[in-house]
């Protein structure tokens, strides 16, 4: 049992700098004024295999900041593939489950393109899957 | 191609069956009873009525060359329906379960079928002459929740299930003294009753509706997170594509060749798969021509340089807000397809005709032309 723990804990440092990494990268980009650069890396690996919270708040709140970065959705569109579309879904749901006002916004108008996009598989995708949540 | 037939029998229909010659139709209308109807001429008329179930007919299966009717239901019951004279005279099979059938379907042999149930478990009858009974034998604790559908493989001993903890499953269902050493291939007649083949892990939900192509070398299965997977060598050495699909979750899918997979479900209209030259498994088109489907509808999870391929296309121009509303109306079905069955007279290999019942209790026949 000890040494599960030990692993799990490893594991849960290694997540955690992973997502520092990723959070100056998004801040750099973001600086450089590239915000579908930044979102693509926001969503890039960012499927957890762990069913950690702290894990998966610490990637939300860069995976937010990301989608809050985002100006012009139609933009964002031609420049994002289609790979990440049903990862962003789900982050999308995550952002509206916060109630907060501009996030919602936000999160709404990116839904909006996207299911146009994507269809409504994108969304059965993204809400039936309750193994792999964001 | 399109729909050559459409039929409204009832309000809903749970599933439907057809006669060896095609002559008849069962289906059960949504309650405790099945009936069989026959073409006169122009119309439909209902020849006889099978009442001995207490609840919903949830599975129904017309054997071609024995002409037996099996239903099964969720009085957890089944009855084997045999035509002396010309009344249908039903056997009970007490098939030991504590919660509902669910699905049932005869072996390609037809001396065995298999029903899938809310009981987490999968049970295999056979006729036993001695006794003139059928009886159930039971794959237990191999699943984690509901089965909900099953199909044989052609060699009579594999059978593939579907489950809602998500998974698909191929079992040996090898019975001393029904089958042959010989029977199926050499490598799956070694194998004891109730094994378990493989198991596969591709979906995160509900799985629904499973088929094995006409050679048995490859599997399809459906997930209710609008994809569907396609298994290539189950036995020896899987390999899996799994094709996303845009729209709404399909609940049954049928192998017509080798290359070319229907699916039906909650998108009301059959959706059309192929596999091409390199065995790589997408969608082509919606069979009702009266849907336009957008020509971005598809991609393929696997292969993410198909991805930009084919979603970077743009829609067609429609308004936004007439897209999900306008959709099933206009089309043969106008609610969910829950079954599809193949139009087979005895000793045919292509099946180029089958047909489609869903919760609108329409029955409609299709037939593939030969762009496909």
């Amino acid at each position: 049992m000890a040494t599960v723990g030990f692993l799990e804990d490893e594991n849960l440092e290694a997540i955690i700098s992973r997502i520092e990494q990723k959070s100056r990268k998004i801040e750099s980009l973001l600086k450089q004024s590239k915000p579908v650069e930044a979102l693509k890396t926001a969503l890039e690996g960012s499927l957890l295999k762990t069913k950690d919270e702290r894990c998966k708040s610490a990637n939300w709140i860069v995976v937010h900041r990301a989608i809050m970065a985002i100006k012009d959705v139609d933009a964002m569109f031609s420049s994002l593939d289609p790979e990440y579309y049903d990862i962003l879904m789900k982050y999308l749901y995550r952002g509206l489950a916060t109630g907060d006002r501009p996030t919602c916004d936000q999160c709404l108008k990116i839904h909006e393109k996207l299911t146009e996009k994507a269809g409504l598989g994108c969304i059965l995708r993204s809400l039936a899957d309750t193994i792999n949540t964001v | 191609m399109a729909a050559v037939a459409i039929h409204q029998f009832a309000q809903c229909i749970t599933c439907h069956a057809w006669s060896p010659d095609q002559s008849m139709v069962a289906f059960c209308p949504n309650n405790h009873e099945v009936h069989i109807y026959k073409l006169f001429g122009e119309k439909w008329e209902r020849v006889h009525l099978l009442q001995k179930h207490d609840q919903i007919v949830s599975g129904i299966d017309w054997s071609i060359r024995s002409n037996k009717i099996v239903t099964v239901s969720h009085d957890r019951n089944s009855y084997v329906w045999n035509q002396e004279a010309s009344e249908w005279v039903p056997t009970l099979v007490i098939l030991r379960l504590n919660r509902a059938a669910l699905c049932v379907q005869w072996s390609p042999k037809e001396n065995k079928f298999a029903v899938g149930s809310g009981a987490k478990t999968v049970c295999i009858c056979y006729y036993e002459k001695e006794n003139n009974w059928w009886v159930s034998k039971l794959i237990r604790k191999k699943h984690n929740s509901s089965v909900t559908s099953v199909a044989w493989h052609p060699n009579n001993i594999l059978l593939a299930t579907t489950s809602t903890d998500g998974k698909c499953r191929v079992f040996s269902t090898f019975i001393k003294g029904v089958d042959s050493r010989e029977s199926g291939a050499s490598s799956s007649s070694n194998l004891k009753f109730g094994e378990q083949i493989a198991q596969l892990d591709l979906s995160f939900t509900w799985a629904f509706g499973v088929s094995w192509s006409p050679s048995g070398n490859t599997l399809a299965y459906a997930g209710h997170n609008s994809m569907i997977y396609f298994i290539e060598d189950v036995g020896s050495s899987p390999s899996a594509q799994n094709v996303a699909l845009r729209d709404l979750p399909l609940r049954d899918i049928l192998f017509v060749s080798e290359k070319l997979v229907i699916g039906v479900g909650f998108d009301c209209n059959p959706m059309v798969f192929t596999a091409d030259e390199t065995g790589l498994w997408s969608f082509v088109k919606f069979l009702d021509e009266k849907k336009i489907a957008p020509s971005s509808s598809k991609y393929g999870s696997q292969f993410s340089e198909a991805f930009g391929k084919l979603y970077g296309q743009s829609k067609p121009a429609i308004n936004s807000d007439t897209v999900e509303s306008s959709r099933p109306r206009g089309g043969a079905h106008e609610n969910c397809i829950s079954c599809i069955v193949p139009l087979r007279k005895p000793g045919d290999t292509i099946v180029r005709r089958f047909s489609t019942s869903g919760l609108d209790g329409k029955v409609v026949i299709w037939e593939l032309d030969n762009s496909i």
